[in-house]
């Protein structure tokens, strides 16, 4: 069997993996956005600030293998429920990278200087706008690379929900294994489809800060 | 009733005191500079009349509103009250118009249009009506001064507190900062200065207070300071400066 034999058989299953990929990454990117900012916010606050210190000090501390099994075979026992294995992985992914982005966005709010508080506190504008008209537009430019460094991370990520039987890239991938024993070749095709997606997405992410950095000076 | 009263402050950063027992009464219309070396408490004194720094006691009353007292709306009160930093702070993310139409619009005193058209009065008056569409990294240092000064200015304050405001600038733009400024005082604009520029002091202030170690060392009109200084620390300071 040539390297093309295998491509021609092993591709079709792949690319059928990278959509479950991409699904779940979908799917998951804009709840943990939402958990992330959820998180930061809780984070700013006197009295909320543990809950968000817990979640983060868990999520880092755990290796995600191991969050993944929690959700999906300690949770649901403990619970009595039953859970699909997407629902678990949707879950357990988006926890994970929630934790991440809250501290990217803090980082980011933290950067913008002190004295952008202070000038639009001066001028009588209460927190709330303060934060959003003065300090989150500021700190969105700043935390665009590292967010976008998070969502390729997660993206890769998804590879471990193979782990619970879903039929992502990497599960397409040990099952062409299992009949061909070409481990090798089809590795390397597995790399393949994960840089193509990866590199695009980075590229994508290029375009769109330079989009916005132009903004900055015509708006 | 004076303008500003303050009466007993005493601000602490933890352990450190660096305002003991400050009193003090702004006439309205009065030009007021603070000098005296770093850490002397010029700024933090400053700063705590529009509370950016909280006092940790004593009372703050700028025209008749107590901003000490709890039930005070903090942000209603600031708006009487224009700040100007050393370090600018304009919104770099905003073009010079819409970094002073921000707040006026925010704050709901003035629609868009009505900011904008006061906004423009204003930068033609710091000359710089023809930056309007600029953003403020654009802009010289002593530009960008002149836009903060518009946009604090665009408020409608009573009350124009300057926090060292050519300190960063370079030599050559100090005087176009201080022209608008001396503008502002001459239209009879409430004004409490911490400055390093005796020049200025001499020249526009009605009164000129020298602090050191968080006390008011010494006050008194600038020729008074400048000219016939009682204290030795006054002394020493001058001496230094001049």
């Amino acid at each position: 069997m040539t390297f093309y034999d295998i491509f021609q058989q092993t591709m079709p299953l792949l690319l059928k993996g990278a959509v479950i990929t991409l699904e779940l990454t979908v799917v998951v990117l804009p709840l943990a956005v939402l958990l992330g900012l959820i998180s930061c916010l809780l984070g700013m606050t006197k009295y909320l600030k543990f809950i968000s210190n817990i979640y983060i000090a868990i999520i880092r501390g755990t290796p995600i293998l191991v969050q993944v099994f929690f959700i999906y075979f300690g949770l649901t026992q403990f619970l009595g429920i039953r859970m699909t294995a997407y629902t678990a992985g949707v879950i357990s992914l988006s926890m994970n990278a929630g934790a991440y982005l809250s501290e990217i966005f803090r980082g980011g709010i933290q950067a913008v200087n002190i004295g952008q508080t202070e000038a639009a506190r001066s001028l009588g504008m209460p927190y709330s706008s303060t934060m959003g008209k003065v300090i989150l537009p500021q700190a969105f430019r700043i935390v665009i690379p590292s967010v976008v460094n998070q969502f390729i991370i997660t993206l890769k990520d998804t590879s471990i929900i193979s782990v619970i039987g879903l039929m992502d890239i990497v599960m397409q991938a040990k099952q062409v294994i299992a009949r061909t024993y070409k481990s090798f070749f089809v590795w390397i095709l597995v790399g393949l489809v994960y840089f193509v997606i990866c590199y695009t997405l980075s590229k994508i992410s290029q375009l769109i800060e330079r989009r916005l950095s132009v903004g900055k000076n015509r708006n | 009733m004076a303008k500003i009263e303050i009466n007993g402050l005493v601000k602490k950063f933890g352990k450190l005191e660096v305002l003991k027992g400050i009193d003090l009464n702004v006439e309205e219309g009065e030009v007021v500079c603070l000098i005296g070396p770093s850490g002397s408490g010029k700024s933090t004194l400053l700063r705590c009349i529009n509370c950016l720094e909280h006092p940790t006691e004593g009372k703050v009353t700028v025209d008749g509103q107590r901003l000490t007292d709890k039930k005070t709306d903090i942000n209603k009160a600031r708006e009487n009250i224009g700040m100007v930093f050393q370090q600018f702070n304009l919104f770099p993310h905003l073009s010079v118009i819409k970094n002073i139409m921000l707040a006026p619009v925010d704050r709901k005193k003035m629609t868009k249009e009505q900011a904008e058209k006061k906004g423009m009065e204003l930068l033609a008056r710091v000359g710089l009506a023809d930056k309007r569409d600029q953003f403020p990294a654009q802009l010289s240092g002593g530009q960008q001064q002149r836009v903060a000064i518009a946009r604090a200015l665009c408020m409608g304050p009573d009350v124009m507190l300057f926090d060292e405001p050519t300190s960063a600038l370079d030599p050559e733009m100090v005087g176009e900062v201080l022209d608008v400024m001396k503008e502002l005082a001459k239209e009879g604009m409430t004004m409490v200065v911490v400055t390093h520029e005796m020049g200025f002091a001499r020249e526009v202030a009605d009164r000129v207070l020298f602090l050191d170690g968080g006390y008011i060392v010494e006050q008194g009109t600038p020729e008074q300071i400048f000219g016939d200084p009682q204290n030795e620390r006054t002394k020493s300071f001058l001496e230094k400066v001049l």
